[in-house]
This record gives structure tokens, C-alpha cells and sequence, in this order.
């Protein structure tokens, strides 16, 4: 597929997830956990293209999740998911042949580094930390993963067909 | 131009992605370290230029989506309103009697605009949404924004067409409320960014149940717009002060309209305010 496409291609899926994420993960909520898209989105993006894609998107993704956040932290999304597309990037490049079961792994282990990051840089207290985790970060981690398994399962499904 | 671009491109995939991460992690600690004015300016230009077309875009989806469902909620709500139209009647004659009785100051008599939202936080902490109204209508910083359910927070920035509007789950938003049976004055924040926390002085006996509004303390809010009802309440440090869950009355997520109250902070809190 020529180079342009392809940017053109991951620009609509990033539109995309932030209009999933502004109103299919609120429909989506059970008992108040939602599934982050954007995290998949990242997290997909580095997988397929490498670290250098990784950064660009989760720089991106991270700037346009702090434009809606207090100003006080702005920055802390930002770095946190800049931080989760290079170390994903990473992982696919050096250590891993990734196959569905260790890609969702990768989500899993990506989605409680950028939240813990998150907390780290926006200075919360460790007892608010403590109860955002297992009240927050602990099931949308797991409910995204779900969704996650959906989203790799399909792009690899689709692969396979044109191979 | 193509080739600066392009060789802007291959330095980036260099080493791995090493030097794209460190560029893009100092552009992220700039914004982190910057002060509070440059921060409120990036985030002023980002809105009002590339996510403001994405922002009516998704909101006029969203609207459409909506109508169906508030046609059919507005035609039961009209059903309850006829019937309430007798009995509120009847409460206005006996209000205005209670009144002069009490000789009750109505401050609630300043003009409001109606502004529909037209973005929020992605993210999952909703502390934030922006409005498709500004200066030019007459919204400026720190006015009151409610809607019909009760309090929804404050104007933080007023851009010529749009403003950011924070809302009381936003943990750098503290406000002074009062209980509506016992007078006793309290305040409310949310240290989490997700749940409403009040604390109010033992004595008063607040219980699960009682209703919260505003104080008028602080100047900025007027009195008595209702903020939320007490849904848990627990011992805090202090044996003077009671720790309770507040569930607003309002939820934050569902809002699509909202009114701003054109109430500019009392004098001395706006010195202060501009002091800060």
C-alpha cells in the first residue's frame, strides 16, 4: 500500500477511536469501567509500525486527551502515552514475535504503565492512587483487554484472508 | 520543503525510535514544567483551531442520535408538568406570602445564557467539557454554569466562540455548600477526580439522604443552587467533621446543554482572583 495511504489510513482510525471514546465507551460502561480505545489505538499502531510510529501517535493521542484534561496536569497524558507507544514499540522490535495471546499481554502490561505513569505526574496522593487502581485502572485494564483480543483477533483474521 | 521533511523522518526512525521518544518526551515535559499562562494558551489555541471542527462534528452526531429519545422524554415530561402546573400555583402564591415574611432576598436575578456542549475529556476522568459559547455572548471567567437537574461548575476560560467549563469533579475546584435542613456550612471537592467528597462538622448530623447546595460563600456561586444529595457518610481524622460521598445531582456525562449565569464574582474575590 503506498506510504500515504497508510498515514491517511491510521489519521482516520485515530478520528476514529476519539469519537468511540467520546461517546461508544460511555454506552459501553459496566459498573463504571469502559473500555479505553485509545489505548488499543496506540498500542496497535506500535505493534505495526514500530516505536518511531509509537511515540508520533501516542504524542498525539496523549496532547489531544490533555487538551480536555485540567490545565494543571496538562503534559501528563502526553508523556505517559508517548512513553507507552516507544516502550511497546520496543517490546514488538527487539524481544517479541507477537502472536494474539502476547499482544494482548503487551495491552495489559502498556494500559497499567501509562496509568501508573498518569498518576505519578499528575502528583495524586498515594491512598487516591491506591483506590483509582483497584477501583479504575484494575477492571477498564481488563475490559480492554477484552476488547483488545476482539481488535487484534479481526486484524489478524484479515491478514490471513489476503495472505 | 519535501526533503527537510523527510529528513526530519529518517532522524526520527533512527536508533530505534530513541530520538523521536526523547524529542517528543522533552515536548512533553515543556508542557508539564510550563507555567500556568503558556499552558492555558496552548490549550486555548489547540481548541479554538484544530479540535473545534471535530468537537461540532461529534456534537452535531451526537445531537441527532438524541433526538428521538428527547422527543419521547420531553412529551412524559410535559405529561408530569401539566399536573405540576396546579400544584406549583398554588406553592408560587404561598411563596410569595413566605417572602415578605422572611423578607428573602432573591439573588438569583441575573440573565442566563444556554449553551450546548460541545466536547469533553476523552479520557476517562471527566473534569472538563468546552461550550459553543463565549465572550462574545457575554461569558466570562468564573461565571456559574448550571443545568436543570443543579450545579455543574465553573467558566475557566472564555474564548471568543467557546469556553472551558470545569466541573466539580475536577479536583482543583473547591466550593463552599450548606445542608438544606440544618444551615450548617460545609465544602465540597472531589481529590480523585471522580467522586464527589463533602465535609461537614459533626454537629450538623447530616445523614444519608440530606441535600447539598451552595453556600454564596465563596462569591462566586450565588446561594442555594442545588449540588447533589449525601450518599455515604463516613468518619473523617477529625472528630469535628464528618467525610460524606456526594452523588450530584447532575450527571456530569449525559449533559448536552447547560446555562451559564451571567455572575461576576464579587469585587473582593475578584481582586483576588486577579491577585493569583
Amino acid at each position: 500500500m503506498n506510504s500515504n495511504w497508510k498515514w491517511l489510513r491510521v489519521f482516520i482510525l485515530f478520528l476514529v477511536c476519539f469519537a468511540l471514546q467520546t461517546t461508544v465507551a460511555e454506552w459501553l460502561q459496566i459498573f463504571g469501567a469502559g473500555p479505553d480505545f485509545v489505548i488499543i489505538l496506540v498500542v496497535s499502531i506500535a505493534i505495526k509500525h514500530g516505536p518511531a510510529a509509537g511515540v508520533l501517535w501516542g504524542f498525539l493521542a496523549g496532547f489531544t486527551q490533555d487538551v480536555y484534561a485540567p490545565v494543571e496536569w496538562l503534559g501528563a497524558n502526553t508523556i505517559s502515552l508517548t512513553a507507552l507507544g516507544f516502550l511497546v514499540g520496543q517490546l514488538e522490535e527487539r524481544f517479541l514475535t507477537l502472536n494474539l495471546p502476547a499482544k494482548i499481554g503487551v495491552l495489559g502490561f502498556g494500559f497499567m504503565l501509562c496509568d501508573m505513569l498518569y498518576f505519578f505526574l499528575t502528583g495524586l496522593e498515594k491512598d487516591v492512587v491506591t483506590n483509582l487502581f483497584f477501583s479504575k485502572t484494575l477492571p477498564e485494564c481488563a475490559y480492554t483487554m477484552a476488547v483488545g483480543a476482539v481488535v487484534f483477533h479481526l486484524s489478524i483474521g484479515k491478514k490471513k484472508k489476503h495472505a | 520543503m519535501l526533503r527537510a521533511f523527510r529528513f526530519i523522518v529518517e532522524l526520527f526512525t533512527q536508533r530505534h525510535g530513541v530520538i523521536a521518544f526523547a524529542f517528543f518526551l522533552l515536548v512533553g515535559l515543556l508542557m508539564r514544567q510550563a507555567p500556568l499562562s503558556v499552558r492555558e494558551s496552548i490549550v486555548s489555541s489547540a481548541l479554538g483551531t484544530v479540535f473545534y471542527p471535530a468537537q461540532v462534528i461529534i456534537s452535531s452526531v451526537n445531537s441527532v442520535r438524541s433526538v428521538t429519545a428527547e422527543n419521547q422524554h420531553l412529551k412524559e415530561e410535559n405529561a408530569r408538568l401539566r399536573q405540576e402546573t396546579y400544584y406549583a400555583s398554588e406553592g408560587l402564591q404561598e411563596l410569595a406570602r413566605l417572602h415578605t415574611l422572611v423578607r428573602f432576598d432573591d439573588k438569583w436575578d441575573y440573565p442566563i445564557v444556554t449553551a450546548r456542549v460541545v466536547g469533553h475529556n476523552p479520557g476517562r476522568f471527566l473534569t472538563t467539557l468546552v461550550i459553543n459559547r463565549g465572550s462574545s455572548h457575554g461569558v466570562k471567567e468564573n461565571m456559574p454554569v448550571f443545568s436543570m437537574n443543579g450545579l455543574v461548575g465553573k467558566i475557566t476560560k472564555a474564548a471568543y466562540t467557546h469556553s472551558r467549563v470545569q466541573l466539580l469533579v475536577d479536583p482543583n475546584l473547591k466550593l463552599s455548600v450548606l445542608e438544606r435542613k440544618s444551615r450548617v456550612v460545609g465544602f465540597l471537592e472531589s481529590v480523585d477526580g471522580h467522586l464527589l467528597t463533602a465535609m461537614i462538622p459533626s454537629h450538623a448530623g447530616v445523614k444519608e439522604g440530606d441535600t447539598l447546595i451552595t453556600s454564596g460563600l465563596g462569591g462566586i456561586f450565588p446561594k442555594g443552587i442545588p449540588v447533589g444529595t449525601v450518599k455515604a457518610v463516613r468518619k473523617s481524622d477529625l472528630d469535628v467533621m464528618r467525610q460524606m460521598d456526594v452523588a450530584p445531582f447532575q450527571e456530569f456525562s449525559s449533559l448536552e446543554e447547560v446555562f451559564v449565569m451571567e455572575k461576576e464574582p464579587e469585587w473582593i474575590i475578584q481582586e483576588l482572583l486577579d491577585e493569583q
